[in-house]
C-alpha cells in the first residue's frame, strides 16, 4: 500500500520535461563509453533489424564503446503510453528507453507532454550535413521538430505489382480505382491506424480532394469535412471490390506483401522505395516484381529518432543518432543488398569522394530511379488531419456508419 | 463409494498443518506481492478509466468513459463475440479433453512417447501457433496449396475463409490446440488418482458404459474439469494476440477493441481502453462466481463429490 501511496504522491509532483544539460561533445562521448542503449523501434523488416543489430552496433561498439540493442515493438504508440505512465509515476531518471523510432502521430503527443529529451539534434555534429531547410525535416508531419528529434532517414510510397501478372499496372489513384472495380478481390490495403493503410487513406484524400497543396495552408474545417465525407464514400463503394470484400483488411503491410507473394492479390503497398528490391534478392518475391509511382505523386516523409524524457543513458542514445547520420552509415542503409532506405543527409554536402560512392550504389531492380521519386514526391497533411481520418475511416468505412 | 471420516480428516490437518500464525507468515509474501502489484494496478487502472490522468493534463473523476463503451453501437456486438469464441472453445476443449482423458486413462502403448507429444502445445506460446495457423489455414496456406497441387480443389479461392472469417474458426482451433493437453492432464489427475477403482467397483457392480461415464467418471472429474475449464474462459476471453491475427478486422473482441483505444494516437482514448479492460476482468469475475455458485449447488444436489 505504501509503494501505491508513494507513487500517488509522485504524480501529484511530477517534474518537468528533461532539458539537455549543457556539456561539450568530448563530454558527451566520455560519457557514452560503456553505455548501453535500448533502441525501441518497430519490429517489422527484417532487412531494418539487420542493419541496426549488424551493422550499426558493431559500429558504435568499435568506435565509441556503446554497446546497442534493440528492443522491438509492433508500435511504438506503446511505449509512448508506457512513457507518459512513467512521468505520471514521476520515474525521470532511469527509463528502459534511450532511443526511440518515433513516427508523426507519436512524435506530436510525445513532443506536446513533455516526453522527450532534449533540444538535443543541434548538438550531434553530423546534423551539418542535413538540409533543414526542407519541409519536411524541420516539420514532422506538420509539427515543428525544434531538434527534439534528429533525421534518420526518409521514404516515399510506392506500389508493388507483379509485372508478369500485370503489365500495365494503373499508374495514378483514379485509373487504380477503375482497376480495382473491374477486378474485384484483386486489391486491399492495411487497416488504419497501421501506417501504411494510413498513408494509403491520404492518398485517397488527396486525389477526390484536388491535391497535397491546399493542406499545407492553415486548416480549413468546411473544406476538410467535405473532402473527407468524400474520401469515406470513395472507399465505402471500393470495399465490396475489395479482397474477401471489404470484409476484413490486412493488419499490416507485411501481411500485404504475403498476401501479394501469395498472389492472392495483385498489389502491395510500401512506404519504402527500396522494399520490393529487396524482397527479390530475399526470394520473397518473384524477379519480375516492380514499383510505381502515381502521375499525381505520392507521399513521402522523413523519419526520425528521440530520445525519452528519462532515458538513463542520453549520452549513449545521442553518439548512437549522431552515428545514424553519419555517411558511413547512410552508404550502408542506401546499399539494396542491406537495407535500401534513403539517406537523411544532404549528399551533396558530402566531398566529392563520399558523393561518388552514393552515386555508385547498386539499384535493386524494381527499385525507382531518385529523379522519378523526387519529382512525384508529396508532403505530408499535419498529423491532425492525419488522426482525424483514421478516425474516420474507422467509423465510416470499416463499420459503415 | 468411498466415505472419508470427518473426525480422522480433522486430525490430520491439525497434526501436519501450520497453526493460523505461521499461516498468516506464510502467505504474506505471495498475498503481499498479489495486493500490492495487482491490486495496484487496479486501483490505478480504475483512476485512469474515471479520466483522471495527470501526467496528460486531465483530472477529471468521471463515470462518462465507462458510460461511452457501455452506449457505444459495438459493445454488444464485441462482448457477444468474445463470449462466443471463449465458450466454443472452452467447450470443445472440454469435450475433447474428456475423451482424451478416458483413452490415455487406460492406454497401454508407449506411455511416455504420448504424454511427451500431449506436453508439447503446452511448451509453445499462443502467438507461435496463431502463426502457424496462419501459414497452415490461409487460402494460400500449407493445406490450401497441397489440396491444389493434388487437384481437389481448383484454386486459392475455393477454400473456405479458415482465418479472418466471421466464424472464428482460426481463432477457436488455436486455443482448442493449446487448451485440450492443459484441460487433459488436469482431469488425468483426479482419474489417476480416484478413478480406477471407482471404475472397477462400478464394472462389478454391473454398470454399463454411460452408467460408469454418467455415475462415476463425470462427478469424480467435474471440480477440477470446472476449474480447468474455468480458467482457459477467463484467459480465453481475455486474451489479446490470438484474435489480433486471426480475427476480422471488424468486429473485433473487447481485448483488441481495449488494445486499440490504448495505444490510440488520441490520449484522451486511454481511459476507455482501460475502462474496456475492467469492462473484461467485471465478466471474468462474474464468470468466476457464478461457476463456484453452480458447482457448490451441484454439490449440495450430489450430483459431483
Amino acid at each position: 500500500m505504501a509503494v501505491l501511496l508513494l507513487s500517488l504522491a509522485f504524480s501529484i509532483c511530477w517534474a518537468s520535461s528533461a532539458v539537455a544539460e549543457p556539456i561539450s561533445w568530448d563530454d558527451v562521448l566520455k560519457r557514452a563509453r560503456g553505455q548501453t542503449v535500448d533502441w525501441f523501434m518497430w519490429g517489422g523488416f527484417p532487412s531494418t533489424n539487420a542493419y541496426v543489430n549488424g551493422f550499426v552496433a558493431s559500429r558504435v561498439s568499435e568506435l565509441y564503446g556503446v554497446k546497442l540493442r534493440q528492443v522491438p515493438v509492433t508500435d511504438i504508440a506503446e511505449v509512448i503510453s508506457k512513457l507518459l505512465v512513467e512521468k505520471q509515476a514521476g520515474k525521470t531518471t532511469g527509463g528502459q528507453a534511450d532511443l526511440l523510432w518515433i513516427n508523426g502521430e507519436n512524435f506530436r503527443t510525445a513532443k506536446r507532454n513533455g516526453l522527450l529529451y532534449g533540444p538535443f539534434a543541434d548538438r550531434l555534429p553530423n546534423q551539418v550535413l542535413v538540409d533543414w531547410s526542407r519541409p519536411s525535416v524541420y516539420n514532422d508531419f506538420g509539427e515543428p521538430v525544434e531538434n527534439l528529434e534528429s533525421p534518420w532517414g526518409s521514404a516515399q510510397v510506392v506500389m508493388i505489382y507483379d509485372s508478369a501478372r500485370t503489365p500495365t499496372p494503373p499508374v495514378s489513384m483514379g485509373t487504380l480505382l477503375e482497376w480495382v472495380r473491374s477486378h474485384p478481390g484483386r486489391f486491399t490495403y492495411p487497416a488504419p491506424p497501421d501506417f501504411t493503410g494510413s498513408v494509403f487513406v491520404r492518398q485517397v484524400f488527396y486525389h477526390v480532394s484536388g491535391g497535397a497543396a491546399i493542406w499545407q495552408k492553415p486548416f480549413d474545417e468546411k473544406r476538410f469535412n467535405l473532402a473527407s465525407e468524400e474520401t469515406y464514400r470513395t472507399l465505402r463503394e471500393l470495399a465490396p471490390s475489395l479482397w474477401r470484400d471489404g470484409k476484413t483488411y490486412p493488419e499490416n503491410p507485411e501481411r500485404l506483401s504475403q498476401l501479394l507473394a501469395d498472389k492472392e492479390v495483385d498489389f502491395a503497398i510500401s512506404y519504402h522505395p527500396a522494399e520490393a528490391s529487396k524482397k527479390i534478392l530475399d526470394g520473397l518475391y518473384p524477379s519480375t516484381v516492380r514499383t510505381f509511382v502515381f502521375e499525381e505523386g505520392t507521399i513521402g516523409n522523413t523519419h526520425f529518432v528521440a530520445i525519452p524524457f528519462n532515458a538513463a543513458h542520453k549520452e549513449g542514445a545521442m553518439v548512437v543518432a549522431d552515428f545514424l547520420l553519419s555517411p558511413e552509415a547512410q552508404l550502408k542503409k542506401a546499399d539494396p543488398d542491406e537495407w535500401g532506405d534513403f539517406p537523411a543527409i544532404d549528399v551533396k554536402r558530402l566531398d566529392s569522394q563520399w558523393r561518388a560512392r552514393f552515386a555508385e550504389l547498386p539499384r535493386g531492380a524494381a527499385t525507382l530511379p531518385d529523379e522519378v521519386l523526387q519529382s512525384h514526391r508529396l508532403p505530408e497533411p499535419p498529423s491532425d488531419i492525419l488522426i482525424r481520418l483514421e478516425k474516420g475511416w474507422e467509423d465510416h468505412v470499416l463499420k459503415k456508419r | 463409494m468411498i466415505t472419508r471420516d470427518p473426525a480422522t480428516d480433522s486430525n490430520a490437518r491439525t497434526r501436519s498443518g501450520p497453526g493460523p500464525c505461521t499461516l498468516t507468515l506464510l502467505l504474506t509474501p505471495a498475498l503481499g506481492l498479489v495486493v500490492v502489484l495487482f491490486g495496484g494496478g487496479l486501483v490505478l487502472g480504475f483512476l485512469q478509466s474515471l479520466g483522471h490522468l495527470p501526467a496528460a493534463g486531465m483530472k477529471a473523476y468521471t463515470l462518462q468513459h465507462f458510460q461511452n463503451i457501455l452506449t457505444d453501437p459495438d459493445f454488444l456486438k464485441s462482448l457477444g463475440l468474445t463470449l462466443y469464441i471463449s465458450a466454443v472453445s472452452t467447450a470443445v476443449a472440454g469435450a475433447l479433453s474428456i475423451s482424451a482423458a478416458l483413452f490415455l486413462i487406460g492406454f497401454q502403448g508407449p506411455r511416455r512417447l504420448v504424454d511427451f507429444i500431449f506436453e508439447i502445445p503446452l511448451a509453445v506460446p499462443h502467438l507461435v501457433i496463431a502463426t502457424a495457423v496462419v501459414f497452415l489455414l490461409a487460402p494460400s496456406g500449407m493445406i490450401s496449396r497441397m489440396l491444389q497441387t493434388t487437384g481437389l480443389i481448383d484454386g486459392a479461392s475455393r477454400f473456405p475463409l479458415l482465418i479472418n472469417d466471421p466464424w472464428c474458426i482460426g481463432i477457436i482451433v488455436t486455443y482448442v490446440w493449446k487448451e485440450v493437453p492443459f484441460i487433459t492432464l488436469m482431469v488425468m489427475a483426479v482419474l489417476k488418482n480416484t478413478g480406477a477403482e471407482l471404475l472397477e467397483t462400478a464394472r462389478t457392480l454391473n454398470a454399463n458404459r454411460w452408467q460408469c461415464f454418467r455415475y462415476v467418471v463425470l462427478p469424480t472429474i467435474f471440480p477440477s474439469l470446472g476449474a480447468a475449464c474455468l480458467i482457459v474462459f477467463a484467459y480465453t476471453f481475455g486474451a489479446f494476440e490470438v484474435p489480433y491475427l486471426l480475427g476480422q478486422t471488424y468486429p473485433m473482441t473487447l481485448p483488441v477493441w481495449a488494445y486499440r483505444n490504448y495505444s490510440d494516437i488520441d490520449l484522451m482514448a486511454r481511459p476507455e481502453g482501460i475502462a474496456t479492460g475492467l469492462v473484461i476482468a467485471g465478466v471474468i469475475i462474474a464468470a468466476i462466481v457464478l461457476s463456484q455458485a453452480l458447482t457448490r449447488m451441484a454439490r449440495r444436489r450430489g450430483a459431483i463429490i
